[in-house]
């Protein structure tokens, strides 16, 4: 028995449903539970099942370890045929749900579809199933939206309409925690920071708003950041994520309970983290030649004015960059540090310290070309 | 030697102006009037009839007779501007003006005629040019260190520019006038010592047209750092400052970089960004007569000249009024 599945064996004798089974994340801890033979059964909610299968083929899981079943968050009832449902109906005992929209650029309705309205598609599927002991979200720590300061692992830490989000991303994964926890009270979330790597060595598997960010400093496109030198830049690499979910998201002894999946105090100061990408890249002489600065840090007032300024000018390749940049970068003005108090005493460990792999991630992003991130030209296309 | 100061500033603008409106009906601005009024712009000068060199000569000239200096001790000439025969042709005969300077004329330099038509004779003359809209702070610059290492006395500084014929009136969301603008630096002077000066050149955007984002996106970062480096360069904390006269860009973007430079207790002085719109020819000095003439800006005040020119440059100046 493995640290994975040491708490598994309530769900020993059921199905355990996963949605998000393709993602970066999902893939991972299916991978996790399925190489261990004493893990429970698992089936995969795909939208196509060669797609999973070639996917399970890559990731060394055997055609007998996941059962696939095809269907989509996005269609009633989950796309399921009446005999899979009813199969789950009498098989599944547990759902983690990890299947969501993650771009941070989505309009809210967007993200909705997806977020909020495919978990709700969940859960009434979920409801046809009396054997489910445990429902199991995977959320994002920045549910916390504009909220600053320590913030609690804790239902009420998400933001409300009143404290605001940054993106549409945020606000949606909010609402389906508020959706998880009114129809299953004692479902479990995890909340996630983001990803900013796949595991200490650097590499990148999935790009995202981070990356984009990153590059968009790297090409000198970006003017300013909103923040202050001080905020704790909080990420996680997706092994160490992967790893908690799979060893959490079936445990018994913590039904109701909300745990970050976060650096916590291992985060990154922001003046620290640009002095080290710039370090980074100056190693490169071509880089070095340009004679980037790296952007002045103002206040959100500050950086909404410039925004705005953008927007006004009209010039479409701008604003493209301003916005891609708009998405994400006013958290980094919003200081907050998430307690990881309860998850590092249910791990036993922390997560890695951002610092002791950050440099590796951004040489990672270099010395591949920005491969997967979209700079200028792609923004502006 | 002691340090130099400004002793005096003259300036001549060209003799018609426009507004902005009028601009855009001419299809001589890139984005549209409303932005760039909401940005702080109203009218600018326009040159017709004049040359640089004749904006140059007004300048200077006056500057001397105001300042009541007799010509011949002026121990240096440092003009900037639109170069060799190109700078006596009118505006409206400026491409006739650019083909001579692949003829000959190419040598007929604006910088020798106005040294010898000032009588400026105990002048030394140099020329600057690819400066932009720095060109007068790099025009101080050489001055100075001219005046410290040759123990000159006194140096004129002219610059001298029309916008391009064919280029509209728009550099990226300002509005440009044409003008002249000299300095008289005085070594020793009582006011407006210079107690500092920072210059930041960035090559890699000499080519601003096809690197528009990159410039805008670079111009608050390394205008905050060449900010922080002329404070330095004067010993002066961010507290000190108490005037910022700035190059009349959009007021917009100068809210932001004021907001980013940190400066608490630093006001802008803008009221002739409406009415003069920007120049290559110095504005910043342009608005420091201004300023001072009105009485806003006062002996013993601190303040902080910030400068950007194609090419791509960042410089600043602090001034002990």
């Amino acid at each position: 028995m493995t640290r994975h599945t040491a708490h598994l064996q309530e769900h020993a004798d059921g199905v355990v449903l996963v949605t998000g089974a393709t993602g970066l994340l999902g893939s991972l801890v299916v991978r996790r539970w399925a190489m261990d033979r004493h893990a429970p059964r698992i089936a995969v909610l795909v939208r196509d099942v060669a797609r999973w299968t070639a996917m399970a083929s890559r990731l060394g899981i055997g055609p007998s370890a996941v059962m696939p079943l095809e269907g989509d968050l996005m269609a009633s009832g989950l796309g399921l045929s009446a005999a899979t449902r009813w199969w789950l109906a009498h098989h599944a005992s547990a759902v983690v749900h990890l299947a969501a929209d993650t771009s941070f650029s989505r309009p809210l309705h967007e993200a909705r579809a997806v977020n909020v309205d495919g978990t709700q598609r969940l859960l009434d599927v979920v409801g046809e199933c009396p054997r489910i002991s445990r429902v199991a979200l995977v959320s994002t720590a920045f549910v916390a939206g504009r909220r600053t300061g320590r913030i609690g692992a804790s239902p009420v830490t998400a933001a409300d309409a009143a404290a605001g989000w940054v993106n549409a991303y945020e606000q949606s994964k909010t609402e389906a925690e508020w959706l998880v926890r009114t129809r299953h009270p004692g479902a479990v979330v995890l909340r996630s920071s983001t990803v900013a790597c796949d595991d200490l060595t650097g590499v990148v598997t999935q790009r995202n708003a981070v990356h984009r960010a990153l590059r968009l400093l790297h090409d000198g496109l970006a003017a300013m950041i909103p923040g202050v030198a001080s905020t704790a830049i909080d990420l996680v690499p997706a092994d160490y994520v992967a790893d908690a979910i799979a060893r959490l998201a079936l445990r018994g002894g913590i039904d109701g309970e909300t745990l970050h999946l976060c650096a916590g105090a291992g985060a990154m100061p922001l003046d620290e983290m640009l002095e080290a990408s710039h370090a980074c890249w100056t190693r490169d002489t071509a880089w070095r030649r340009r004679g980037i600065t790296m952007p002045t840090l103002g206040d959100l007032e500050t950086w909404d004015l410039f925004a705005r300024s953008v927007e006004e000018t009209g010039h479409a390749r701008l604003r493209s960059v301003t916005r891609a940049l708009a998405h994400f970068l006013p958290q980094l003005a919003l200081p907050k540090q998430f307690d990881t108090t309860r998850t590092d005493a249910l791990l036993g460990e922390r997560a890695p310290v951002v610092r002791d792999y950050w440099t590796r991630m951004v040489e990672h992003l270099r010395a591949t070309e920005w491969r997967g991130v979209a700079g200028l030209a792609e923004l502006a296309a | 030697m002691t340090a130099p100061a400004i002793r005096g500033i003259a300036y001549a603008f060209a003799g018609a102006s426009r507004s902005v409106r009028e601009l855009a009906l001419a299809g001589a601005l890139e984005s549209d009037a409303e932005l760039l009024e909401g940005f702080g712009f109203a009218r600018v000068h326009v040159a017709c009839g004049e040359s640089p060199y004749q904006l140059a000569h007004a300048s200077a000239s006056q500057l001397l007779a105001e300042q009541g200096v007799d010509p011949a001790t002026i121990g240096l000439l440092v003009y900037g501007g639109t170069p060799s025969a190109m700078a006596f042709s009118p505006a409206h005969d400026a491409e006739a003006g650019a083909q001579s300077l692949c003829t000959a004329d190419r040598f007929r330099y604006p910088a020798t005629r106005l040294q010898y038509e000032l009588g400026l004779e105990g002048a030394s003359v140099l020329a600057l040019d690819q400066l932009a809209c720095t060109t007068l702070f790099g025009a101080v610059r050489v001055a100075r260190a001219l005046m410290a290492s040759e123990g000159i006395n006194r140096a004129l500084c002219v610059a001298s520019e029309f916008y391009p014929l064919n280029a509209g009136r728009e550099a990226i969301y300002n509005c440009t006038s044409d003008a002249a603008c000299a300095l008289l630096l005085e070594a020793g002077g009582p006011r407006n010592r210079i107690a500092g000066a920072a210059t930041i050149t960035k090559g890699y955007y000499w080519d601003a047209a096809a690197m528009r984002e990159e410039v805008v996106a670079s111009y608050f970062p390394t205008a905050v750092h060449a900010i922080r480096r002329t404070l330095a360069s004067a010993g002066w904390s961010a507290d000190d400052v108490t005037w910022v006269i700035p190059h009349n860009v959009s007021t917009r973007s100068w809210e932001i970089l004021l907001r980013l430079a940190c400066l608490p207790n630093a006001r802008l002085w803008t009221r002739n960004v409406a009415e003069h719109g920007h120049t290559l020819a110095g504005d910043n000095f342009i608005n420091l007569r201004d300023a001072i003439a009105e009485g806003a800006v006062r002996d013993g005040d601190r303040a902080l000249l910030f400068s950007y020119g194609y090419g791509a440059h960042w410089t600043g100046l602090a001034l002990e009024i």
